[in-house]
């Protein structure tokens, strides 16, 4: 006999905790099924443990380039367990805050598999057992996994992932990154921080695909000065064991090359885990590439069934999910919430950093047939240059008429936190005179914002107009 | 090359159409001049025609959506065009694990400027965004458009309202729509005030029995409507104050030199008020004739804008359902309405003596911003006279 519950979330990750949480909040009888570790990807393999590590990195290039100053400090050492035990205690402590959080909102969280069964159920299998849950409505939150390039196994050593590439207890001297986008350009920068020799390996003509791409020129740039390799329009073909490690051939512009490295890391994407959840049987329907179909309410094919998250789609952001999360929770809970946001800020944690919300200038000239565009270099920032970070850009694109805000591209010093200011501006409709005439501390980042909508409305301080 | 079908003005003043019905679906080759859609607009259907042949390649309102003129609602591609092109993905599934990360999501332009605390709002009321009048700058939506919105009565979305335990919620649209604005604007709008007589109609029950037979040679059944047309259109020329509108914003009355009487008409979806026009220069058999024909378009649906517009007073008949009398409304920006009630036999005192009578009830409103009531009454009283003595209006037969 099933037991009986209002709703049940699948996945413990950023969208479905979140879920789950707002269920209970709802007064929703609510069990989240977690197959491994609450937190999901975010807190156990991505997000959290990457940024911990990144952390690390940039304040080991910060004290080697500290000689300016004045501060002298050869011969840095690492240890990098420590690192590692030091990043394990940040995800440790998170996680406990989530599983308080399921508790004191009356969520139920029950570890297992999950299969969907006709008649509402959630058939959960672990180690002791299984049982079955009925209930009214369902969240499905299995997120994603890593895509497995073909030759490539991963092996957890020589050839990862990214959740095997941030769980080694030592440096690589040489690593490959094959796929140089968020995940792997992040990473890379990390290692190369930390004192690896990079090699990034890249598909198509730019590292970040999809990005702006004068943001990921600086980006570019900025890693081959500090002595990476990078491939673009390259493709990683084979690897071969090799005395000191792996042996990988790689197609390039410049031909055929073949190299020896520590560890290869593949970040070549992220495919929906959709498998044995029971979908077909339940009549969810799939989109052509694999993700579940939703509504703007998260509603599937299926009536009483939702998803969220990785397993509806890229972007694959933890802040999407847990608003989708939001959104999901809400339906059920008879409220008319929907996914209407129109800004989706993304932050990349590479060195500089990257952050973008809304349009690009491509996308801008392409779907509005023009925009006008204006930038403020941190060279002109009296903070970055006390940073000694003056490495980068904001990027501003509004419409022509109204200068409406469209679109913010940020690279350099504390990107993802400048972003914010520039997703609210477009989710409230702002223009960039709203931004230029709202008042910035000063010295602060956030001034470059201002600075370059002040640009765009033709009346910039703190850079000379021809 | 993709031709976007805009929902055109269908009559002046018309900002808005119900999508009654689709002829088409996407795939279908369409010619010029094939119906495409059947469109409800103010109290009105239409069959809007396709400008162009091709092939539809989307729908983009549904039926029961209500779309601004102005806006998509069909795209027609050349000939042979597939409709299924448009919807197979740039990229190959199989060159798609290879596509290292995904690009930030791009912000679908905003259509309506709106915060996002003002989006939540208006799903909680339930209320179509894109519907709503903005009155900040650049036509932002505040909060208050959309409370406005609401209490205006112009809420169409039913599409999130959820209804409570023991109730079932019906989207007001079309004619319902329609009569729900109208009367609330007249109510709103107007000073109303209400008079009843008392109608000695023996005769004209007399007379209507002796022109049946000549009527119905002409194919006509002939009600009391045509009767009473002639009736209010003699008092019309009495009183012109009552062929009357005010014009609002110059402080004018607007004096009407043509007689277009407005016959209310139960659909059984609403109120519908087709027009017989120039009445004063239509014999009583044409009357009959026309107000037959406006009746049974008005049922079908079939009423086209001129039908409906133009009217200077309206008369409303309630039969044998109406009761003993009423306080009908006006038909702003008319400022006077007849009503009509059921025929009893009564007794009535004629020359002293208490006799058995035909006898109705007639209840005039009346704007009292323009119409005072010894006007009102004079005129009622012109009206009593002349349908106790129909001859007047039977000379005018033809």
């Amino acid at each position: 006999m099933a037991r009986r519950v209002d709703a049940v979330v699948i996945g413990g990750g950023p969208g479905g905790y979140v879920s789950a949480i707002r269920l209970g909040q709802l007064g929703k009888k609510t069990v989240l099924v977690e197959k491994q570790r609450l937190g999901g990807v975010c807190l156990n393999e991505g997000c959290i443990p990457s940024k911990a590590l990144i952390s690390a990195g940039r304040l080991a290039r910060k004290i080697r380039e500290a000689g300016e100053i004045g501060f002298e400090s050869t011969g840095l050492k690492i240890d990098f367990q420590k690192t590692q035990a030091w990043k394990n205690r940040v995800v440790n402590r998170l996680r406990g805050g989530i599983k308080l959080l399921c508790e004191k909102n009356g969520v139920e969280v029950v570890y297992g598999e999950a299969e969907l069964k006709a008649g509402n159920i959630v058939l959960v299998k672990n180690s002791g057992g299984a049982e079955e849950l009925q209930a009214d409505s369902t969240v499905i939150a299995t997120g994603s996994g890593p895509i497995e390039l073909k030759g490539f196994s991963f092996d957890g050593n020589l050839i990862v992932d990214s959740t095997a590439v941030l769980e080694q207890n030592n440096i690589p001297k040489r690593l490959l990154v094959i796929g140089g986008g968020i995940t792997g350009l992040e990473v890379g920068c990390m290692y190369q921080n930390l004192g690896a020799q990079l090699t990034v390996v890249e598909l198509m003509n730019q590292v970040l695909p999809g990005f702006d791409p004068e943001v990921a020129d600086v980006v570019y740039k900025t890693l081959l000065k500090r002595g990476a390799k990078i491939y673009l329009g390259g493709e990683a073909v084979s690897p071969e064991a090799s005395d000191g490690g792996v042996r990988v051939r790689f197609r390039s512009a410049s031909g055929e090359v073949a190299e020896e490295f520590d560890r290869v890391l593949v970040a070549v994407g992220r495919k929906p885990n959709t498998n044995g959840l029971g979908l077909e049987d339940v009549g969810v329907k799939l989109d052509q590439k694999g993700f579940i179909k939703v509504d703007e309410q998260m509603r599937s094919t299926t009536s009483g069934i939702y998803a969220i998250g990785d397993v509806v789609g890229p972007p694959f952001l933890a802040h999407k999910a847990s608003r989708e999360g939001i959104v999901a929770a809400e339906v059920i809970g008879g409220m008319s919430t929907a996914f209407d946001n129109r800004a989706m800020p993304s932050a990349v944690f590479t060195d500089p950093e990257v952050a973008t919300v809304g349009l690009t200038e491509e996308e801008a000239k392409r779907t509005l047939g023009g925009c006008v565009v204006e930038r403020f270099p941190f060279q002109a920032s009296g903070r970055a240059l006390t940073e000694r970070e003056t490495n980068g850009f904001v990027k501003i694109v509004a419409d022509v008429q109204r200068k409406r805000l469209l679109g913010v591209h940020i690279v350099g010093p504390d990107a993802s936190d400048i972003i914010s200011e520039a997703a609210l501006a477009i989710e409230m409709g702002a223009s960039v005179e709203d931004l230029a005439l709202t008042i910035h501390p000063h010295p602060t980042l956030p001034e470059a914002l201002m600075e370059a909508a002040e640009a765009i409305i033709g009346a910039p301080i703190h850079v000379l107009t021809k | 090359m993709v031709f976007e079908f805009k929902l055109p003005d269908v009559g002046e003043g018309v900002a808005e159409g119900e999508i009654r019905r689709w002829f088409v679906k996407v795939g279908d080759q369409v010619s010029e001049n094939q119906p495409l859609v059947e469109v409800m607009t103010d109290k009105v259907t239409v069959e809007i025609s396709s400008p162009r042949s091709g092939t539809v390649l989307d729908v983009l309102a549904k039926e029961g959506e209500i779309v601004k003129v102005g806006s998509v609602i069909i795209t027609i591609g050349e000939k042979g065009e597939q409709a299924a092109q448009r919807s197979q993905p740039t990229t190959k599934p199989s060159e798609l694990s290879t596509v290292p990360q995904p690009a930030p999501i791009a912000p679908k332009t905003p259509s309506v400027l709106a915060a996002p605390a003002t989006r939540r709002l208006a799903r909680e009321m339930s209320v179509d965004i894109t519907q709503v009048r903005g009155t900040g700058e650049d036509g932002r939506i505040t909060e208050e458009d959309v409370r406005r919105h609401v209490s205006a009565g112009t809420v169409t979305a039913a599409a999130a309202a959820r209804a409570e335990v023991g109730e079932e919620r019906v989207p007001l649209r079309g004619v319902r729509r329609r009569m729900a604005e109208s009367m609330a604007m007249s109510s709103k709008m107007t000073a109303q005030f209400t008079l009843v007589e008392e109608v000695d109609v023996t005769n004209l029950v007399a007379a209507r029995e002796t022109l049946k037979p000549a009527a119905e040679k002409k194919g006509t059944k002939l009600t009391y409507i045509p009767f009473i047309i002639k009736a209010v259109v003699q008092g019309l020329k009495e009183y012109p104050y009552l062929n009357a509108s005010l014009d609002d914003d110059k402080q004018e009355v607007v004096l009407k030199k043509r007689y277009n009487i407005g016959v209310a008409v139960d659909t059984g979806e609403g109120l519908v008020v087709p027009v017989v026009k120039d009445a004063d220069r239509k014999g009583l058999l044409d009357l009959a004739k026309e107000v037959e024909e406006l009746a049974h378009k008005a049922r079908e649906s079939r009423l086209g804008l001129d039908d409906i517009k133009g009217g200077t007073f309206s008369i409303t008949s309630l039969g044998a359902l109406g009761g003993l009398l009423a306080t009908p409304i006006i038909h702003h920006p008319e400022v006077a309405i007849l009503g009509i009630h059921r025929i009893d036999k009564r007794p009535v005192v004629k020359d002293g003596q208490i006799v058995v009578r035909d006898v109705a009830h007639i209840s005039l409103s009346f704007d009292h911003r323009i119409v005072d009531g010894a006007t009102a009454g004079r005129f009622t009283g012109r009206i009593k006279d002349l349908l106790e003595e129909p001859g007047q209006l039977i000379s005018e037969l033809v």
